[in-house]
């Protein structure tokens, strides 16, 4: 399958500003088609005692909605994000303190997931904090007819049978984290797996194309 | 596909065929033990850096400050508890500063530090698993340039990439300011500058020449330095 031709399987334009907050070590703004989000990660820094651990840093992950405060939703998402920075950083570099993300959603219209959990990577990243390997996060949708739709927009998504979020290392394209909803059988998971695969080599691309910049203004 | 010297490196790149001397290889941030033999795995973005016969290291972008055993810091007193002060050095935790680790001091007779003062020390030890702890002694039990810094001078606080820049022997910016302006100097490889000269107009002017500095290519620098001296 190719992933450039079909236009079903095109990924949206992914887009970013780093260091756009001062006060955050690493911060990003990410768009992935019209869904946006901020980023911010502070670390490693104090810590409270209750949460100290003495063999690694705590990580603790927010996630803020557009407005008010965080729903259980939103709590699903927090704790999917903090899974995956905690498998990705090496924390037992920073004992004792704890690295602290923060996800502000600007807009949301589809595959807000994917766009946090890039937007993190993003963020850790830009903050020099040491990590084991990159992740990058791509959603795929399967309509009734059976089609694929990579990295679908609400209105898609909302209609489709099934929705796939899949994060992968740079290393060895390993699974990091998968979180699927809808009803599909093997078959249609292997081949979403696959597919969001193939569209996470665009992103680690752009990590390191976006990165180089960065460090070539400033170092 | 290994990365080699010079390169634009991410984190889980690997570097393979690594140069030793005595089966030592020296490694600097940035960069851990892989699995296999002879390999070394990348942890922060940014450019990997060789330096003969067997020292690697990757230089990249770093915004908080990580202790390092033998960096001179400048930092502020936040807390006073009998003979011992607790000093904000911008880490994850506050610094520990005897007052006995001054040049004369004694337990009679301590130097007068109070909350808010500023002081130029040395990292003595910094452990990850402990509290970091400071010196304003060299090994003779001689102050140096360390000690306490006089409240006329001004504190900021600079890029942590800016400071390299800036200690750097090639570099010419303080150099050029030097010429122009009379004032003194106390940088930490903590981020933190404290700066003074005879007014405050100069302080201020310094500021924002360092300010500036920080946002422009080392270059862009060299370049206006030249075209001032």
């Amino acid at each position: 399958m190719n992933v450039i031709d079909d236009n079903n399987l095109l990924m949206r334009k992914v887009n970013c500003k780093l260091d756009i907050l001062s006060r955050p070590d690493g911060s990003v703004l990410l768009s992935q088609g019209d869904t946006v989000v901020i980023a911010g990660v502070y670390g490693p820094i104090e810590v409270k005692t209750q949460k100290m651990l003495i063999n690694k840093a705590s990580v603790e992950t927010f996630y803020r909605p557009k407005s008010g405060t965080p729903g259980i939703g939103d709590r699903l998402y927090e704790s999917i994000i903090q899974n995956i920075c905690e498998t990705s950083l090496v924390s037992a570099l920073y004992p004792r303190s704890s690295i602290v993300v923060i996800i502000q959603e600007m807009q949301n219209y589809g595959g807000i997931i994917s766009c946090a959990v890039n937007a993190c990577c993003f963020a850790l990243l830009n903050s020099g904090i040491d990590m084991k390997f990159l992740v990058a996060s791509a959603s795929c949708a399967l309509d009734d007819k059976g089609v694929f739709h990579l990295d679908p927009d609400k209105l898609l998504s909302d209609k489709a049978k099934a929705n796939f979020v899949f994060v992968f290392d740079n290393i060895a394209k390993r699974i990091i984290a998968s979180h699927t909803s809808g009803s599909f059988n093997l078959a249609q998971y292997e081949e979403a797996l696959e597919l969001c695969k193939k569209a996470c080599d665009a992103i680690f691309d752009f990590y390191k194309t976006k990165m180089k910049n960065e460090i070539a203004n400033k170092v | 596909m290994p990365a080699t010297v010079g390169d634009f490196v991410v984190p889980g790149d690997v570097i393979a065929d690594l140069n030793s001397l005595n089966g030592v290889t020296l490694t600097g941030p940035g960069l851990h033990s892989h699995e296999e033999h002879n390999c070394l795995l990348v942890t922060r973005a940014g450019t990997l850096c060789f330096k003969s016969p067997n020292i690697y290291w990757v230089e990249g972008l770093q915004k908080r400050y990580y202790p390092k055993k033998g960096d001179l810091v400048v930092g502020i007193v936040t807390k006073k508890a009998g003979n011992i002060m607790k000093v904000d050095i911008g880490s994850s935790e506050l610094a520990c500063l005897p007052l006995l680790a001054f040049e004369g001091a004694t337990k009679k007779q301590k130097p007068d530090l109070q909350v808010g003062d500023v002081v130029y020390a040395r990292l003595l030890s910094a452990h990850r698993e402990m509290e970091s702890e400071l010196v304003c002694v060299d090994s003779y039990y001689k102050a140096g340039k360390l000690g306490p810094l006089s409240s006329d001078g001004f504190v900021m606080t600079i890029n942590l990439n800016f400071v390299n820049r800036l200690l750097d022997f090639n570099c010419p910016l303080l150099h050029t300011l030097g010429k122009k302006y009379v004032f003194e100097v106390a940088i930490g490889m903590n981020g933190k500058v404290w700066i003074n000269s005879h007014n405050v107009n100069d302080t201020l002017n310094l500021m924002i020449a360092l300010l500036a500095a920080e946002q422009e290519s080392i270059d862009n620098v060299t370049k206006v330095c030249r075209q001032l001296m």
